[in-house]
C-alpha cells in the first residue's frame, strides 16, 4: 500500500461510482451512498485516474482562489486518505 | 417530509440450491408459480428509481435460479440503479458471468459458510463449497467490485481467523463478517447457532485486529449479534425509512421478516404503485416515526438512533410487535433474552465438557433444520 504522493493518480475504487445529477449527485458504493459537500465533490470529481494529486491540488487552488495552498493540499490529502481507508478511493 | 428509500431489496426468487440452516427467508416461502415476471420486476425497478432509490440488492433464495437475471440487471442498471448481486455463486458459468458484467452489474457479494469444506457443506446442507471457491476465482478475474461474506455462529466462529484468511486469499475489496441474525430458519435453529459470550468477544477482537491490519486493502464490515449488545440495532435503518423489500410474489415489506407480524396487511406491487405503498400503505406507516413507541423508547434519547430496535424480533420473543426490542437492556422483556443466553451458554459449556456427546449429536440428522426448497 503506497502513500498518497504528488505523482499519485487517485481514482474511485472498484464498485464506486456517481449517481444522480447536480445537487443530488451522490457517490454510490456497495451497501452505501455518500452525498458530499461541495469541496469534497470538487476533490473527488477530479480523481479520474489520470490527474495527479499535484494537478488536482493546483486546480483546486485556482478554483477556490486559495491564498494558502498548503491548507488545500493538507485538506485534500486528509480527505482522500480517509476515503481510501473506507475503500472508496484507490491511488 | 418522508425521504425516498435508499435501497430496494429485490428478493427475486426463494428457490435455492443451498439449504443453509441460518437462512433469513420466511418459513412460508413463495413458489415458482407465484413469482413476478420479468416485466413486472422491470416495472418495480423503474418505479423504485423514480421514487429515488439508489441501490437494488438482487437477493433470494438464489437469484441465479432466475433465468432472466441478466435481463433484470440490464433493466435495473438502465434505470440508473446501483446493482448488487447477493449470491452463493451456484449457477454461475464463465459465460453467464460475462453476460451479467456486460449487463451492468456493479457489485457481487459471494457468501461462504466455512473455510473447511466438510463443515461448509454441512451448514449449507449441500456440497457447494469447492464450487464456490472456483467461482470466487472466476469473479476475481474481472474488475467488478467483490465482497466476500462469511456468516458466523456458534458452530464456526471458533476458527474465524482461518475463515478470514480464506476470504483474504480470494482478494475481495470488501469482507463482511455477519453474525447470524435470528429470523426465518435461523430462528428455528437458534439453540444450535447462537454463539457464547466468550465466542462473541473473541470474534470482535479478531475482527478489530484484521480491520487494522488490512486498512486500505480490504474493507471489513461486521454485523454484530444484537443479543449480546446493550442496545438494539437500528433495524433496517428504521421501519419504512430507508429500505423497501419486494418478495418473489411482489409483496412489499419493510424488512425480510415482517410477514411474521400478525394483523399487518402487506400490499402487492401487482395491485398498487410502489410510491403509494411506500408513502401511504398502512403496513409501511405502522411503525414509522415515533408515535407507536411504548416506554422506555418513547422518552429514550436513543429513539432517533435505533428506532426502538426490531419489530419482528420484539414479536418473535415477546409475542407483541409493539414492545421494545427485548435485546435492549432497558426493555421490560429483556429477561427473556437473558434467559436464552444463559441457556445457550451453559449448554455450550456442558457440551465442551463432554466432547463425545457433541460429536454424536452433530452426526445426528436431527441436529438442526435445513431450509427446504419452496413447494
Amino acid at each position: 500500500m503506497s502513500d498518497l504522493e504528488d505523482s499519485s493518480t487517485p481514482r474511485l475504487a472498484a464498485g464506486c461510482r456517481w449517481a444522480g445529477e447536480g445537487e443530488n449527485r451522490t457517490l454510490v458504493f456497495p451497501e452505501g451512498a455518500l452525498r458530499l459537500k461541495e469541496t469534497g465533490r470538487a476533490i473527488l470529481e477530479r480523481c479520474d485516474g489520470h490527474r495527479t494529486f499535484e494537478q488536482i491540488v493546483q486546480e483546486l487552488e485556482v478554483a477556490y482562489n486559495a491564498a494558502d495552498s498548503g491548507k488545500i493540499r493538507q485538506d485534500a490529502f486528509t480527505f482522500l486518505e480517509r476515503l481510501r481507508q473506507k475503500r472508496l478511493v484507490d491511488f | 417530509m418522508l425521504d425516498a428509500p435508499l435501497a430496494l431489496i429485490a428478493e427475486i426468487t426463494h428457490r435455492c440450491p443451498l439449504h443453509c440452516v441460518y437462512c433469513s427467508n420466511p418459513l412460508q416461502m413463495v413458489s415458482l408459480a407465484s413469482e413476478l415476471t420479468t416485466r413486472e420486476w422491470e416495472s418495480v425497478f423503474e418505479q423504485g428509481a423514480k421514487l429515488g432509490a439508489l441501490h437494488v440488492h438482487l437477493s433470494g433464495g438464489e437469484p441465479l435460479a432466475r433465468e432472466d437475471l441478466t435481463q433484470l440487471i440490464r433493466s435495473a442498471h438502465g434505470c440508473g440503479l446501483y446493482t448488487n448481486l447477493i449470491t452463493s455463486g451456484i449457477g454461475l458459468s464463465e459465460r453467464r458471468w460475462d453476460e451479467l458484467v456486460a449487463a451492468g452489474l456493479d457489485h457481487i457479494q459471494l457468501s461462504f459458510q466455512d473455510s473447511r469444506e466438510a463443515r461448509a457443506n454441512w451448514i449449507a446442507g449441500t456440497r457447494a463449497h469447492a464450487l464456490k471457491l472456483e467461482i470466487a476465482t472466476m469473479v476475481r478475474r474481472s474488475t467488478v467490485a467483490f465482497t466476500v461474506n462469511i456468516v458466523v455462529h456458534r458452530q464456526n466462529v471458533d476458527h474465524l481467523e482461518e475463515m478470514m484468511a480464506l476470504a483474504e486469499s480470494l482478494q475481495p475489496e470488501r469482507l463482511e463478517i455477519a453474525h447470524v441474525q435470528y429470523y426465518g430458519w435461523a430462528w428455528k435453529n437458534v439453540d444450535e447457532l447462537l454463539p457464547t459470550r466468550e465466542q462473541v468477544l473473541e470474534s470482535l477482537e479478531t475482527i478489530a485486529a484484521a480491520q487494522k491490519r488490512l486498512t486500505g486493502k480490504i474493507r471489513i464490515d461486521a454485523v454484530v449479534p444484537d443479543y449480546y449488545a446493550r442496545f438494539p440495532k437500528a433495524c433496517m435503518g428504521g421501519w419504512g425509512r430507508r429500505q423497501l423489500l419486494i418478495d418473489p410474489s411482489g409483496k412489499a415489506l419493510p424488512c425480510h421478516a415482517a410477514a411474521v407480524i400478525p394483523g399487518l396487511q402487506f400490499e402487492n406491487v401487482r395491485d398498487r404503485p410502489l410510491e403509494w405503498i411506500w408513502r401511504e400503505s398502512e403496513s409501511f406507516q405502522k411503525f414509522r416515526g415515533e408515535s407507536w413507541m411504548p416506554e422506555p423508547c418513547r422518552s429514550c434519547d436513543r429513539r432517533t438512533e435505533d428506532f426502538g430496535g426490531c419489530r419482528c424480533q420484539a414479536f418473535m420473543i415477546t409475542g407483541d410487535a409493539t414492545s421494545t426490542d427485548p435485546v435492549c437492556s432497558l426493555a421490560p422483556a429483556h429477561g427473556l433474552v437473558e434467559q436464552k443466553l444463559s441457556q445457550v451458554n451453559s449448554m455450550a459449556e456442558n457440551a465442551a465438557a463432554d466432547k463425545t456427546s457433541q460429536v454424536l449429536k452433530t452426526q445426528q440428522e436431527q441436529f438442526w433444520v435445513y431450509r427446504p426448497q419452496p413447494k
